[in-house]
């Protein structure tokens, strides 16, 4: 095997390459932090906890907040997959529901 | 020539002069065996003829001779030592006689010893078919024309399609559709040169394929006639012998209908073990992150994302929405993090590996930190091409383990391999091209890739076309903010370099569009934070490993990252994870799969929460409290937009509470 694990972790002790692996280092503290943020799960037993759900967060706000001008594929996808679960609210406008994603 | 060969050559002479088909003879130098050592030798060699391929035996017309030697290297079990002669290994005739060969193993994948010996029969016969320029008519036409293209246009001026197919000297080892398979790629821009390196060295059935591309057809050979399997762990290689014989053997297991793969997305609480299903898969993309200021990303980076259907959906338009469901398939130079988003500093060689992640992921990672925008533009694929793309990627993130190179083998030119190989579309093959962008450009401009559905922008953020950068976002969040709060005069990076207790008062006055829009931008914030956060601990971090500030809570977290970056390679490198069996992972390979995965991932998952506690404990106690400042500021945020949201009688989506199955009586 030409690329041990070893080697590579050996490469990242190097003194040369010392930036490459702190590079890591702060990626991973963005991850950490990250989780905290956007926590998602793949417990999808109910709507407002759909992974769809969660990770449109960011674009119910965005369209919130521009009164509908941006309009990202993540909220799309969310629309479309609570008016498929939940066949009342196929007459909710999407306002309604951008609001509703937003304040889970 | 002993004399019993000539005469075999002369019956042979006689044979075909008397209207006798063309055929293959294979002829045992018997003299000195026992009868019993003649006998086992002879229905090795009948074996050995009805496993090999009618065409092959065809163009063979002629005898060969097959011999006991007592010269080859003790390890060896034969060669073929003259286009008309065979040589076995004296040394393993006894077993084969007396019938122990047949149970001795050999912990290789043909089993036993027995099986070894027919296994090389079919191996040195493959390579005298090789060397036989045994071509079809229409492969020998487009021979002559290329090298005669060649010889008055010059390497420059020559047409796509005779890239690989001037100076040919083999009937199968140096077809430039085989080499590509095989793993011997064309170098960037050397005009159809091959690259002397093989990265598949993962998986493979014997290292000995690898040493050369003859060796690679005679060693795939035996397997491709004699493991029923074949057609399940290498299929694209499959395809392309049963297409060269016109024929395939009888024997062929039933292949599994997904292709196992890890998933290297960050979400610890996921078990990485997925199963790839080609059916469901409607449509694939270029993926384009866009370039930022930063020197290594300054082209952008090329990915393919795989437009997968949720379960139970017809492939069709409505796939394209089922983001959660989607994968993108990205080469990735691995420096041991399963999450790199910075690639400053790469210059030199690491592995590159084929990273399978989910497409959400993909989205935060550029549009959010990096804050570079993605364009996904599909390619105009047949059903067929589509599939072996998919089974093509499956095979490389099983076998593929090569070098990146910032310059000569980045991201660009992996997907373009893999494009090339994938769907072996004729206007790939003399495609060139190491930017990314360029990429993109070369693909639309050939009509492998339709930009149309990019043509209105709005239509292609609502329909993830396209990504847009959250750096627009922020602008535009914090314009929607002034015109409804009067917010301190400045720009979004003054409003976001104030502190978060600066900014607190203005929360509770906003109505929901500020809301909204503070939540982003408290989001904002937070980012800012944890890029100040993460300069700071590389400071640290190297004061400590100079020497100049050593602590002993720096090198705990040192050692937990150095564990995780050793522990995550199997993500991107799953072969590790089985030892045995060659090419994709079949059903029997399932439980081991499964077992160790899960095993590793949790050790992996124990890692990453040890480091985030030490790398805590280990930020600066302004910069702690800082991130924990806006960390509250975001659940009031949150806390205020629900109570807006009730207070205006909103909407509610059901909660787990609500969906719970009713209790049965």
């Amino acid at each position: 095997m030409r690329h041990s694990l070893l080697a590579i972790t050996l490469l990242l002790l190097s003194t040369t390459t010392q930036a490459r692996s702190l590079e890591q280092t702060s990626n991973i503290v963005v991850r950490a932090f990250d989780r905290t943020i956007d926590f998602t799960s793949d417990t999808t037993t109910s709507i407002r906890d759909m992974k769809v759900v969660i990770e449109a967060r960011d674009d119910a706000a965005s369209f919130v907040a521009s009164e509908g001008a941006i309009r990202g594929a993540q909220l799309e996808a969310a629309l479309g997959a609570i008016r498929e679960r939940l066949p009342e609210t196929r007459e909710a406008s999407d306002q309604a529901l951008a609001e509703a994603i937003l304040a889970r | 020539m002993t004399r019993l060969g000539a005469g075999l050559l002369g019956a042979a002479l006689l044979l075909a002069s008397s209207g006798v088909p063309a055929d293959l003879r294979l002829a045992l130098y018997a003299e000195g065996l026992s009868e019993a050592q003649r006998q086992a030798s002879q229905t090795l060699l009948d074996e050995a003829r009805a496993a090999l391929p009618p065409r092959l035996r065809e163009r063979l017309d002629r005898t060969v001779e097959v011999r006991w030697s007592t010269h080859l290297p003790e390890n060896g079990y034969g060669r073929a030592s003259r286009p008309d002669r065979l040589e076995l290994n004296a040394r393993l005739l006894p077993g084969l006689a007396n019938g122990s060969a047949a149970s001795a193993r050999t912990g290789r994948p043909h089993g036993t010893v027995r099986r070894e010996l027919l296994a090389t029969v079919l191996h040195e016969l493959t390579h005298i078919y090789d060397r036989s320029r045994a071509w079809t008519a229409e492969q020998r036409r487009l021979s002559n024309r290329c090298s005669q293209q060649a010889g008055s246009l010059g390497p420059v001026g020559l047409a796509e399609r005779c890239r690989g197919q001037t100076t040919r000297h083999f009937t199968l080892s140096d077809d430039p559709r085989l080499l590509d398979l095989a793993g011997w790629q064309q170098a960037v821009g050397r005009r159809g040169q091959r690259e002397r390196d093989n990265g598949q060295v993962a998986r493979s059935p014997d290292l000995y394929e690898l040493r050369n591309p003859r060796e690679f057809v005679a060693v795939n050979l035996e397997y491709f006639l004699l493991d029923p399997a074949y057609a399940c762990r290498r299929p694209s290689l499959y395809r392309y012998f049963r297409e060269h014989f016109g024929w395939a053997p009888a024997a062929r297991a039933e292949c599994p209908p997904t292709y196992p793969y890890l998933n290297a997305g960050r979400d610890f609480a996921r078990q990485p073990l997925g199963q790839l299903d080609p059916e469901r898969v409607y449509e694939v993309d270029y993926l384009f992150a866009e370039a930022n200021d930063s020197w290594v990303s300054r082209w952008g980076h090329s990915m393919l994302r795989l437009v997968i259907c949720a379960p139970g959906r017809p492939r069709g338009p409505a796939c394209r929405l089922d983001l959660d469901h989607h994968l993108v398939l990205s080469y990735r130079a691995f420096v041991g993090d399963v999450q790199l988003s910075s690639w400053d500093g790469l210059t030199g060689s690491y592995p590159s590996r084929l990273f399978v992640l989910p497409l959400n992921q993909v989205i935060d990672e550029y549009t959010k930190v990096e804050l570079r925008g993605l364009a996904s533009v599909p390619l105009r694929l047949s059903d067929e091409e589509r599939r072996a793309l998919v089974e093509r990627a499956a095979e490389q993130h099983w076998s593929y383990d090569g070098d990146y190179w910032f310059l000569s083998n980045n991201c660009a030119v992996e997907t373009l391999k893999l494009l090339r190989t994938g769907t072996a579309h004729d206007e790939l093959e003399s495609l060139d091209s190491i930017m990314p962008n360029g990429l993109l450009e070369l693909l639309v401009g050939r009509g492998l890739a339709d930009r149309s559905r990019l043509d209105d922008p709005r239509e292609a953020l609502r329909l993830g076309y396209r990504f847009d950068s959250f750096r627009e976002r922020y602008q535009a969040m914090f314009a929607i903010l002034r015109q409804r709060l009067p917010v301190p005069p400045g720009s979004v990076e003054d409003w976001l370099t104030l502190s978060a207790g600066e900014r607190r008062p203005w929360l509770a006055h906003a109505d929901l569009r500020a809301s909204a829009a503070l939540l982003l931008l408290e989001q904002a914030a937070m980012r800012r934070q944890l890029l100040l956060a993460q300069e700071e601990l590389k400071q640290r971090y190297l004061g400590h490993r100079e020497g100049r500030n050593a602590r002993p809570d720096m090198a705990r977290a040192g050692d937990t990252l150095n564990k995780i970056l050793a522990s995550s390679g199997f993500l991107s490198r799953p072969a590790e994870l089985l030892d045995g069996g060659y090419g994709l992972p079949q059903a029997g390979e399932w439980p081991r799969l499964e077992a160790q995965s899960t095993a590793r991932h949790r050790g992996l998952r124990q890692l990453n929460d040890e480091l985030d506690r030490e790398l805590r404990a280990l930020l600066e106690p302004e910069r702690l409290s800082e991130l924990q400042a806006i960390e509250a500021n975001l659940r009031q945020l949150g806390e205020h937009l629900r109570a807006l949201h009730k207070a205006s009688d909103g909407l509610q989506l059901p909660g787990s509470e609500a969906a719970r199955p009713v209790p049965q009586r």
